[in-house]
């Protein structure tokens, strides 16, 4: 099993071991919806493209996260509308989550708080970047089309807007609503 | 400014004579940040005390504010004077690509967000490609960055025939003869994108077709059956909503990430994700009429997704 090698402590407890697929139903949306993942092909990518990036990771110290659990936890926050702090969460109690995050079997430590942490995945989602993105993208399609599932043959293009959510106060909004608020207390 | 405006109608002129005296004021001001900047850049490049990575850093992130600085006073300056801004204004001192989103919008007040762009299968509703642009162009020019990456996705399929783009539909926004002219050139069909406000029809007249392919130049590409399919699989509102709604509420709606990468980052996770459902619908069948009489016609197949890759976990 490669992925145990990489999680850390909290896999090496000294309760029963717990199959995970035993207890997530195949029927299960969040099984279902993991399963469509070509996870293989995207792991490649993204460490190839870690590799070609950023320093090579050294051997001392514990071993990283593995990049399939932190993949998975990206794709799963958008799914399932979390946050990062709440999607860290659900991976330590749910045990959909972490079939989708590839975890086959997990030693029960009920002691251990965290699996991982929400900085790790923020520092994780600093390095990705819009190629690799693309990539991301073009191999799900690509594997969507080798399956015969989907067909590129007629297609629509649309825009639509993202606002921006953390939008800072400017000057000119305060001025505006201090002038605003300042005429409907001089009213009568 | 334009909310500014909008929502002051009548006290224009008292405004703009209040914001060129704060002008003047926060110029004057403001005058030792450029000297005081320029000189804490100097201490930089001789403060032995930071490591060469340190110092990078720092480097990079005092040149990237100046920039800021020299790009929001230019721009102030115009806005002061009287002159209009490109496309790519700052509305936001802290992301400079951040853009008022004006497209399709009468007489509120302007969002500040992006804009992406998608080239969707309107069958099952599986996004093939995202794009996201600096500031706010036409939507137009979303096009031809869609379909190259939808053709690196094709280059990606080993199994033959290999998969090609046959029609391509959009909204009155993507009526331009340049863009036709770069889209039959290619060989894809532009039947679906309208040239007036009029409906399209759902399906062309016999005699009309073979007209169209000459007209388009693929006449040796495609047959009077795509043309057929063009025709119905042009573009329909309901549709594009309900593919927008699912990217919408998978998180696209309001983009938390800092930046035009997280921008990016943020919505392709989500399309990633809308993906992956839309192969699960598409496994058990859940589709409208309409999207199963198409896979009928475009030959495409129900296969037991779970099956597929399940040995990849």
């Amino acid at each position: 099993m490669p992925l145990l090698r990489y999680l850390q402590h909290w896999l090496t407890g000294r309760g029963p071991r717990l199959q995970v697929a035993d207890f997530v139903p195949e029927t299960h949306s969040l099984r279902q919806w993991a399963d469509t993942f070509p996870w293989a092909a995207l792991v490649a990518a993204v460490d190839r493209s870690f590799a070609q990036r950023f320093p090579k990771p050294t051997t001392r110290g514990r071993p990283p996260v593995s990049t399939r659990v932190l993949l998975a936890l990206e794709l799963l926050k958008q799914e399932l509308a979390c946050s990062d702090e709440q999607i860290c969460s659900r991976l330590r109690t749910d045990l959909a989550v972490m079939y989708a995050c590839g975890i086959v079997e997990v030693q029960v430590d009920g002691s251990q708080e965290h699996f991982v942490l929400p900085e790790v995945l923020a520092h994780f989602r600093s390095r990705l970047d819009a190629p690799l993105m693309a990539e991301l993208l073009a191999i799900q399609a690509a594997m969507a089309m080798e399956d015969g599932l989907v067909s590129p043959a007629h297609l629509v293009v649309d825009t639509f807007p993202s606002e921006q959510g953390s939008q800072r106060v400017n000057d000119a909004a305060t001025l505006y609503k201090a002038q605003k608020k300042s005429s409907r207390s001089s009213r009568p | 400014m334009r909310r500014f405006g909008r929502q002051c109608r009548g006290m224009g002129k008292v405004l703009v004579t209040l914001v060129r005296q704060t002008e003047t004021q926060l110029l004057e001001m403001g005058q030792q940040v450029l000297p005081l900047a320029r000189a804490a850049q100097e201490c930089l490049h001789g403060a032995p005390q930071l490591s060469q990575d340190q110092r990078a850093r720092l480097d990079t992130q005092l040149a990237a504010a100046l920039e800021a600085h020299h790009r929001i006073e230019s721009q102030s300056r115009r806005l002061t004077q009287g002159k209009a801004l490109g496309h790519c204004k700052i509305v936001n001192a802290y992301d400079p690509t951040i853009a008022p989103i004006c497209k399709g919008k009468s007489n509120c007040p302007a969002q500040f967000g992006r804009t992406p762009g998608t080239v969707v299968e309107p069958a099952a509703g599986f996004i093939f490609a995202l794009h996201l642009p600096l500031g706010n162009p036409s939507d137009a020019s979303y096009v031809e960055p869609l379909v190259d990456h939808v053709e690196q996705a094709i280059a990606r399929v080993g199994t033959r025939p290999t998969p090609a783009i046959h029609s391509l539909a959009g909204d009155l926004a993507l009526n331009d003869a340049a863009l036709r002219d770069a889209l039959h050139a290619r060989g894809i069909l532009t039947v679906g994108i309208p040239r007036t406000v009029a409906p399209l029809p759902p399906s062309p007249l016999p005699e009309e077709v073979p007209r169209i392919l000459s007209e388009a130049g693929v006449q040796d590409i495609r047959t009077p059956t795509q043309v057929h399919l063009a025709y119905a699989c042009g573009y329909s509102r309901p549709v594009v909503e309900s593919i927008i709604a699912s990217l919408l509420c998978r998180g696209a709606a309001r983009l938390t990430y800092q930046g035009h990468r997280g921008a990016i980052v943020q919505i392709g996770m989500a399309v990633m994700a809308h993906h992956a459902a839309t192969l699960v619908r598409i496994h058990e069948y859940r589709l409208s009429k309409r999207a199963r009489t198409f896979r009928r016609r475009l030959r495409l197949r129900c296969r037991k997704v779970n099956h597929c890759n399940a040995s990849i976990n």
